[in-house]
């Protein structure tokens, strides 16, 4: 009889155990990027600064009385690889959500898998026009971004090379991958929206390390400005083939030009390149000022200086947006927090900017052209370009 | 005309980067019959090996005896491990595979050691144009073309006046009857698989202030010295620096005249034309096979 009870009583302390242990499940969330590789700085300042956001929500007790559970997949930059980790995520750790994506490419490729699943995915990084784009014919898209996309940066560095600083001719290098091809489509675009065409056209490939060319023929057609689109390692070729032709001419590019892998490959000769940042690494707001602070203590990055202080911050961000769309809807479907990200009650206060109803069902972008200021490469790091910007940054710019 | 010569100096500095890899193709052909496509890997590793002991403090110029020294440790054991039981078991295509499952073994060892992040190999040169002739070549660029020049020229040297080098020819030409000469041809063949790896990590060290230093740095450019080896002749010293040259000419001259999205065509319909018209390259003996 004694003894019966005993198994009893273990049975039902494990069983409760059990459904203890079924309450407090953690909600998973697919975190996807590159995290070595050319564009790895990227890729490892957007998982930190998620970690980072992910650590703060289960300190104040998770989401739904359950912890944020991070399954962290290195993408290598590769679009192959985007696909299994797509699915992946999806069929084997079913997932809740995924944040990431810092390849145009390897977005475009993957997230048709969350898509069809119905599973909402966050973009923090990749800028391609085209990326919320891709299901807009469907009737639900699950596909958010809180990042600057092209079209808001290709006329940004068009009206801040020509109107800002009078620029008559500027050449584009873009490399030969879907981000510098696109974005190249869109600097066009922006140029000709001013009446302008570029001077010189040109392209190259990653890991290429000779520019002579491109460079030449830039020069040759009498370009004022060199406008990029391409990641860190080429672009850091192309500031040391200004400095071998001994023609230095300001370089303007997408926000990659912030990146780790430029500012020191380029050492000297990539000073004063300017890009569009919706986050340059300064204490302007409270907010902000904590973010830095328990990054640097955190993930103690090399000369207290963040990788890619945009991709830390949009990574952080986009974890707070997702927590408040589950909170609000009550719930870890998918089709819900869609819903509920595209009507987000309450204001969400992030690092880029305060986010209030950033998404509705039309509009899934977080970021519009008044956000994003520009940033310029000085001192090895990426600071204000303009003192005016810097004055004012402690208002956040909302969305409009 | 100042143009032409801007593209035809970035052309020929260019052009010896691919030479001096295409050069270790060359010296393990000579003895073996066998390349070490893990070329790449091993220029690679020379300037990793390099980029390290330049950031424990060691002077550039006596970090290069130092990365030579590795290149020949790591092509010995290339040879011993990859290339030798193939040729022991008379295979015809062993080697090819496990050459490049070496490389692959050695590139997946350094993301593991040094992350795959481009690193930037600081210049031992003053990092400033020089004009010439009225274009600008870097200090690093002539050094590129000067140290190359001067490597394959001792390698020559060695090989042609040199009773060691004797052996080595002697291996190349005939094998079995070297052996019965009294030639320890095994390990004439190891000692050209060291010197090709030594070669490969002096070019690694040198090129890596213009190139950016990373693992994955050798894949590309073992590539392309793979067809400047092909274009000039594998059994040719000066075939591969001329071959090297035009390619490194037709790149950047063609990215200019014609296209930048088309620099990399040229250069390869001539190694389909060097295929078709002369297979053993431009500077290449025809060498008869006796079966």
């Amino acid at each position: 009889m004694n003894t019966r009870f005993a198994k009893l009583a273990i049975a039902s302390a494990v069983l409760s155990a059990a459904g203890l242990a079924a309450a407090a499940d953690p909600i998973k969330i697919g975190v996807a990027g590159p995290f070595t590789g050319g564009s790895s700085s990227m890729g490892v300042s957007m998982r930190d600064g998620v970690r980072l956001a992910a650590e703060e929500i289960n300190k104040s007790g998770g989401v739904l009385g359950r912890q944020l559970q991070l399954v962290e997949r290195d993408d290598e930059a590769k679009n192959e690889r985007g696909v299994q980790i797509a699915q992946e995520l999806i069929n084997k750790e079913k997932v809740t959500a995924t944040v990431g994506y810092i390849n145009t490419g390897v977005a475009l490729a993957s997230q048709r898998f969350f898509q069809e699943a119905k599973i909402p995915v966050m973009n923090n990084v990749a800028t391609g026009s085209v990326i919320t784009q891709q299901f807009k014919d469907q009737p639900e898209n699950y596909i958010f971004r809180n990042s600057a996309h092209d079209s808001i940066q290709a006329p940004m560095i068009v009206e801040e090379s020509v109107t800002r600083r009078g620029f008559k001719k500027v050449a584009i290098l873009a490399d030969s991958t879907n981000y510098g091809q696109l974005g190249r489509a869109d600097l066009e675009k922006a140029l000709s929206a001013k009446g302008m065409k570029p001077v010189a056209i040109e392209k190259f490939n990653i890991k290429d390390v000779d520019m002579t060319a491109q460079l030449l023929k830039a020069k040759e057609a009498g370009a004022q400005a060199i406008l990029t689109y391409g990641i860190g390692p080429e672009l850091a070729q192309i500031a040391n083939g200004m400095t071998k032709l001994g023609w230095k001419v300001p370089m303007i590019g997408s926000w990659t030009l912030s990146m780790a892998n430029y500012i020191d490959n380029a050492g000297p000769g990539g000073e004063g390149a300017r890009m569009p940042q919706t986050f340059i690494q300064e204490p302007t707001t409270p907010k902000r000022q904590s973010f830095i602070i328990s990054y640097l203590k955190t993930f103690n990055p090399k000369n207290q200086r963040i990788d890619s202080p945009v991709s830390a911050a949009q990574g952080y961000d986009s974890i707070y947006l997702l927590a408040a769309a589950i909170r609000q809807a009550n719930s870890t479907d998918g089709p819900k927090i869609k819903a509920a990200l595209e009507n987000l009650k309450t204001p969400v206060e992030g690092v880029v900017t305060t986010y209030n109803k950033p998404f509705t069902a039309q509009d899934h972008e977080a970021i519009t052209a008044n956000i994003p200021v520009f940033g310029e490469v000085k001192g090895q790091r990426v600071v204000y370009a303009y003192a005016d910007d810097q004055k004012k940054a402690s208002e956040v710019r909302v969305k409009k | 005309m100042e143009i032409l010569l801007q593209l035809v100096y970035s052309g020929v500095a260019l052009g010896m980067i691919y030479a001096v890899i295409a050069f270790g193709y060359q010296l393990t052909f000579q003895t073996s019959d066998t390349l070490n496509f893990g070329q790449g890997d091993a220029l690679m590793l020379g300037a990793m090996v390099g980029l390290t002991l330049v950031n424990f403090g060691v002077n550039y110029w006596l970090v290069i005896p130092l990365v030579i020294v590795f290149g020949l440790l790591q092509g010995a054991l290339v040879e011993r491990i990859g290339v030798r039981p193939a040729i022991k078991i008379k295979s015809e295509f062993g080697w090819i595979m496990s050459t490049i499952a070496l490389g692959i073994i050695f590139k997946n060892v350094a993301e593991n050691i040094w992350g795959r992040d481009d690193l930037r190999f600081p210049s031992p040169l003053p990092e400033v144009p020089i004009k010439l002739l009225g274009a600008n070549v870097m200090p690093m660029e002539i050094l590129v073309v000067g140290g190359a020049l001067l490597m394959m020229l001792a390698v020559e040297f060695f090989n042609r006046k040199t009773i060691y080098g004797k052996a080595v020819v002697a291996t190349f030409n005939d094998r079995d009857a070297a052996k019965l000469m009294g030639i320890n041809t095994g390990l004439v063949i190891t000692f050209s698989y060291a010197l090709s790896s030594a070669t490969a990590g002096f070019a690694g060290v040198l090129i890596a202030p213009l190139t950016l230093t990373g693992a994955t740095m050798g894949a590309v450019l073992g590539l392309k010295a793979f067809a400047v080896a092909i274009i000039g002749g594998l059994t040719s010293g000066l075939g591969i620096i001329v071959g090297g040259i035009i390619l490194g000419v037709a790149e950047t001259t063609t990215g200019f005249y014609i296209s930048t999205g088309y620099k990399d065509v040229p250069g390869l319909v001539l190694l389909l034309l060097v295929l078709a018209f002369k297979p053993a390259g431009l500077f290449g003996k025809n060498a008869i096979k006796k079966v």
